[in-house]
């Protein structure tokens, strides 16, 4: 089973497609999540989604936007769509009959 | 700011490196960001490395044993040195410049200081080397646990402890009364602490990483005179020679195989040296 990083980083890749790489990622999570995303955490996790087979990375060329240097590029392997969709059907199972919007506002404060 | 990111990003392997740096420039982070973000994944990188067994084997077989002897040496060197730098630096008369047996005796501490402090830095020097060579991958954490090690051995006086555990240990010392001085005490050894132990065992961490690239034989010889300079080390510093006792053989240093080892301590000027030729050769001829 994903972790909820893992699975927002193997969404934000499938989503970016050929453009995928840590920048770019890293851009989707922040705008997605609303919160800042360590480039620590973006890399770990990268690499520990490879080490499952879930993505596969590769050095791009060099661009000069980037100071010359290249890209750590990105691609979700089958078995990484596989594990996403597990995931996503989980939480959409289990959030089944459950409206958070309208919990929040029913639940006193 | 730029230049402290560029130093930790050194941590990452060089292809992980370029593309985090690439990834920084693109998204125009502020430098205080930047380095946060930078210096988080190194130290992720670092801890993975600590879940395997071998870096801890390295750890409690050279990092602490190393240290530990560098402190006491580098103990006895402040110590020693710290009478001379009293008597020249807080007792200075001009006026003793007129007087020739003053240059005499100021020649020879010079020679005795300069042999001590040379020797310090060369057996830190090349412990570093040792270090370096044996993990690529661990050089910023062996880095940071060696500095960890001096600094707590200094804390905690490791060298006075030593003194309990190896008792007699020769001659009492003449420079106490300067020792209790807070500057002398103190401060000055925490100088020859960083100065001749600290620096040069960095620096050297840093140039044994490199042995990969040097040929086979090459790498054997080097390893083997750095290993050799440490056993001279451990010799001379309390350590194997007050387990053996030898300090109570005054013959034992005077055969020419311990004196031979101990030139042996001074290897790094020439590795430095025999370097510089190299690479001026290369950029000439090739």
């Amino acid at each position: 089973m994903l972790g909820e990083f893992e699975y927002l980083l193997l969404t934000a890749a499938a989503r970016l497609g050929e453009e995928a790489y840590g920048a770019a990622i890293r851009g989707e999570i922040e705008t997605a999540t609303k919160k800042a995303c360590s480039i620590g955490a973006l890399y770990t996790t990268l690499d520990r989604l490879e080490t499952k087979g879930f993505v596969k990375t590769w050095m791009g060329d060099p661009t000069p936007q980037r100071g010359g240097r290249p890209k750590r590029l990105v691609r979700v392997t089958a078995k990484g769509a596989e594990a996403a969709s597990a995931f996503y059907k989980a939480v959409t199972h289990v959030s089944r009959g459950v409206s958070w919007e309208t919990s929040r506002a029913a639940v006193p404060s | 700011m730029n230049r402290l990111v560029d130093f930790v990003s050194r941590g990452l392997d060089s292809a992980e490196r370029d593309a985090v740096l690439g990834d920084l420039a693109e998204s125009g982070e502020s430098g205080a960001r930047e380095l946060a973000g930078v210096l988080g994944l190194v130290v992720r990188r670092q801890a993975e490395l600590w879940k395997d067994w071998r870096p801890w084997v390295l750890l409690m077989l050279l990092i602490l044993p190393l240290g530990l002897l560098l402190s006491v040496a580098s103990q006895i060197t402040a110590r020693g040195s710290a009478t001379y730098s009293w008597l020249y630096l807080n007792n200075w008369d001009w006026s003793l410049l007129q007087y020739r047996e003053f240059w005499y005796e100021l020649r020879d501490s010079l020679v005795v200081l300069s042999v001590r402090w040379v020797s310090l830095a060369c057996w830190s020097w090349t412990a570093g080397f040792v270090l370096g060579s044996v993990s690529r991958r661990l050089l910023a954490a062996n880095g940071v646990l060696i500095c960890l090690t001096l600094l707590l051995c200094g804390l905690f006086a490791a060298p006075e402890y030593l003194a309990y555990v190896f008792p007699d240990p020769g001659p009492p010392d003449a420079s106490d009364p300067v020792g209790a001085l807070m500057f002398y005490g103190y401060v000055f050894p925490l100088i020859v602490r960083i100065i001749l132990v600290a620096a040069p065992c960095i620096w050297a961490m840093r140039q044994g990483s490199g042995m990969g690239k040097l040929p086979p034989l090459v790498r054997a010889v080097i390893l083997t005179t750095a290993i050799v300079a440490l056993v001279a080390m451990v010799m001379r510093q309390p350590g194997i020679g007050w387990v053996l006792k030898t300090y109570r053989y005054p013959e034992f240093w005077q055969s020419w195989e311990i004196r031979a080892l101990q030139n042996v301590v001074y290897w790094p000027a020439a590795y430095l040296i025999g370097g510089l030729i190299v690479r001026r050769w290369r950029s000439i001829h090739v």
